[in-house]
């Protein structure tokens, strides 16, 4: 008898109120499709909830996350470009994206690996650091030396 | 945050949100409380079976930790070193190191920076949300290791 109040249950409300109720005397059945709407109208509630409980979040990180992956789409063109039209506008370019790309990237593993405030604070600086030599080095080399594009076709050309 | 008879449930869920707090603070705060108690790091890498994506994930960190370094190098060479990098090109060459070698050396400079284009695509369409099925990762992970082996023996013959 009260295996069947409970599969009624199950037909009311979806699966989820069933592991609420303490003494569950039937399986829960496979529930037919539209009963499953349910659990996420109580999940969406949780959210709109806490949407009203949440500080102001910021944006920062998620312009982040989509920075990141324009700049690597735009690295992806620059490979044909760079081989096609070799040129110190791309050179430039390659220099600039090769080192912010490189700078995110490195970023984020330390963000995986690196814990606690001041350790976080100087590895950041380090990198920082590293990124600007980086930076000025290919710029460096740009206007002083071959640049990017010739000094990749000149050492395959051996 | 109390647990507050359950008479009215729909209250319930909407005082179970916390006070808004960043994902960056909640995990600082996680940190801070496991090593300040000294506690242990429970075994992973040592324990879990290793997997073809598990590899080629770390791999891809690998690889993208080290073709920054190495740009880092170039750059600080660059500000560093007196001569032009035609020059030092010169020195290699008069090294007379032979073909295969030569060869060699080209695909292990192309191997990186292929594999890490190819899963870096790969990644790009997991963003996009494509291809998260497992035997979609096993197969893009394959296509990713053939295209990246393939690319390398091409450009080493270039």
């Amino acid at each position: 008898m009260a295996a069947i109040v409970r599969l009624g249950s199950v037909c009311r409300r979806g699966v989820k109120p069933l592991f609420y109720q303490s003494t569950l005397l039937a399986r829960p059945l496979v529930v037919p499709h539209k009963y499953q709407e349910q659990p996420y109208q109580l999940t969406a509630k949780i959210h709109a909830s806490q949407a009203l409980y949440a500080g102001s979040g910021s944006k920062a990180a998620s312009l982040h996350w989509t920075a990141e992956r324009v700049l690597s789409i735009l690295l992806l063109a620059m490979g044909p470009a760079a081989y096609f039209n070799p040129c110190p506008a791309i050179d430039y370019s390659l220099a600039a994206a090769l080192t912010l790309h490189g700078h995110w990237g490195i970023g984020q593993v330390l963000t995986d690996y690196v814990h606690g405030d001041t350790k976080i604070k100087l590895a950041n600086a380090g990198l920082f650091l590293l990124s600007t030599v980086t930076f000025a080095g290919l710029c460096y080399f740009n206007y002083n030396d071959v640049g990017i594009c010739k000094a990749i076709a000149l050492l395959w050309s051996k | 945050m109390f647990l507050v008879p359950c008479v009215a449930r729909s209250v319930f869920y909407r005082h179970a949100a916390p006070m808004g707090t960043t994902a960056k603070d909640e995990m600082n705060k996680f940190w801070a409380k496991n090593s300040k108690l000294n506690r242990p790091m429970s075994p992973h890498l040592t324990i879990y079976k290793w997997s073809v994506p598990m590899v080629m994930s770390i791999t891809f960190r690998g690889t993208g930790v080290g073709l920054s370094g190495a740009i880092s190098a170039f750059a600080l060479a660059a500000l560093v070193l007196p001569e032009s990098y035609p020059y030092y090109l010169d020195l290699i060459h008069s090294l007379s190191i032979g073909p295969y070698l030569i060869g060699l050396a080209k695909f292990g400079l192309a191997l990186p920076v292929s594999f890490h284009t190819y899963n870096g695509i790969r990644h790009l369409c997991w963003d996009l949300g494509k291809g998260f099925r497992i035997p979609e990762v096993y197969r893009t992970g394959y296509t990713v290791i053939g295209l990246s082996i393939i690319t390398s023996l091409a450009l080493a013959y270039l």
